[in-house]
């Protein structure tokens, strides 16, 4: 009998059936190390497009121009919060969570390279990638519509009916030959390589 | 305003009925929602509750890119929510396509093309609280007065 009123005075208490009713988990907050969409800091951004070569979503990021002045934009909707961007910028030109700490505390870089793949089978020997190369271009103005050269100093050229690639390490990665491949045989990839600890 | 509209308001503001649909979505989005149902998140105490059943639902989920499987099943599904009803994208897929929206593949973004979507939530996936915030955030805007303001 005693417990009985025991229990009814303290089910009764105001406090008891306040908490009862309006019970809620702690505010929910987001932590300050939350990877969350890329920021800008105030550092100037150099236009050398180290962020849209890494960015493994497509359209996510893009580097424009406002009255004379670069920066990124993230479109949100495409970005993935991967912060590979944040990792890859050689000016720190973004921030989000801990990424700027940890890059500076392991003195991280990202060194990216390109390496391109022609299907033999597909590729027509057309030489439309190899006119169309911007970097072709430039070290061999003579380049013409069959795609042959007589330097050994471009990218890729044609040779016998076939598309040869001659100097991996010169392309950019702007993938021109890619839009302009009218059998999609020739493929660009993009190789990256994580540095810790400076420069070996 | 009438009494029963001011009932209708209070009740529809603590009960919240979801369903959710993966329209070919990598299940990344899919474990968020479930994380909501976790103590740690607990929508239940919001007057959210999931029961994936379209005929009872308010709010409907949608994650995936949207694969061509479901061309014909998502508008028949959307035609069974009762009204008021909201859509709401979770995660890039929807929005966009994302990593999947690449050339030669099967995917079709965004859904907003097959049914009216209400609200996007970006993020790869986003994070419990940002979905909860949405949904508790949209509830007011459908939901509140909806005979007074249908017509």
């Amino acid at each position: 009998m005693l417990s009985f009123i025991y229990y009814i005075r303290e089910f009764l208490r105001p406090k008891w059936i306040t908490t009862f009713f309006t019970a809620r988990t702690p505010p929910l907050t987001t932590p300050p190390y939350f990877r969350d969409f890329p920021e800008l800091t105030d550092k100037e951004c150099t236009h050398c497009l180290a962020c849209m070569m890494i960015c493994p979503a497509p359209e996510a990021i893009i580097v424009t121009q406002h009255e004379g002045v670069w920066r990124p934009e993230i479109t949100k909707g495409h970005c993935i919060r991967c912060g590979l961007c944040i990792e890859a910028c050689p000016e720190d030109v973004l921030a989000s969570g801990r990424i700027l700490a940890y890059k500076k505390e392991e003195e991280l870089t990202l060194q990216g390279t390109f390496h391109i793949e022609i299907n033999q089978s597909t590729c027509m020997g057309c030489g439309n990638c190899s006119v169309a190369c911007p970097v072709n271009r430039e070290i061999d103005p003579a380049l013409r519509s069959s795609g042959t050269s007589t330097s050994d100093e471009v990218i890729m050229r044609i040779d016998t009916g076939q598309n040869k690639v001659l100097h991996e390490e010169k392309c950019t990665g702007c993938k021109t030959c890619e839009d302009n491949c009218s059998n999609k045989a020739i493929r660009v990839a993009r190789v990256v390589e994580a540095l810790q600890g400076g420069e070996e | 305003m009438s009494m029963l509209q001011y009932l209708k308001n209070t009740v529809r503001s603590r009960s919240i009925h979801v369903a959710y649909v993966n329209v070919g979505s990598c299940n990344g989005c899919d474990i968020e929602i479930l994380a909501c149902l976790s103590p740690r998140y607990d929508i239940e105490q919001y007057g959210i509750y999931v029961h994936n059943n379209p005929r009872e639902a308010d709010v409907l989920l949608i994650t995936g890119a949207f694969s061509s499987q479901w061309e014909d099943k998502l508008k028949p599904l959307w035609d069974k929510i009762p009204h008021p009803k909201v859509a709401v994208a979770i995660g890039n897929c929807p929005i966009s396509g994302c990593v999947f929206n690449r050339p030669e593949t099967l995917v079709d973004p965004p859904v907003s093309k097959h049914i009216p979507i209400a609200a996007e939530i970006p993020g790869c996936p986003p994070r419990p609280t940002e979905i909860i915030s949405t949904i508790l955030s949209l509830a007011p805007i459908i939901f509140k007065d909806y005979e007074e303001t249908k017509k």
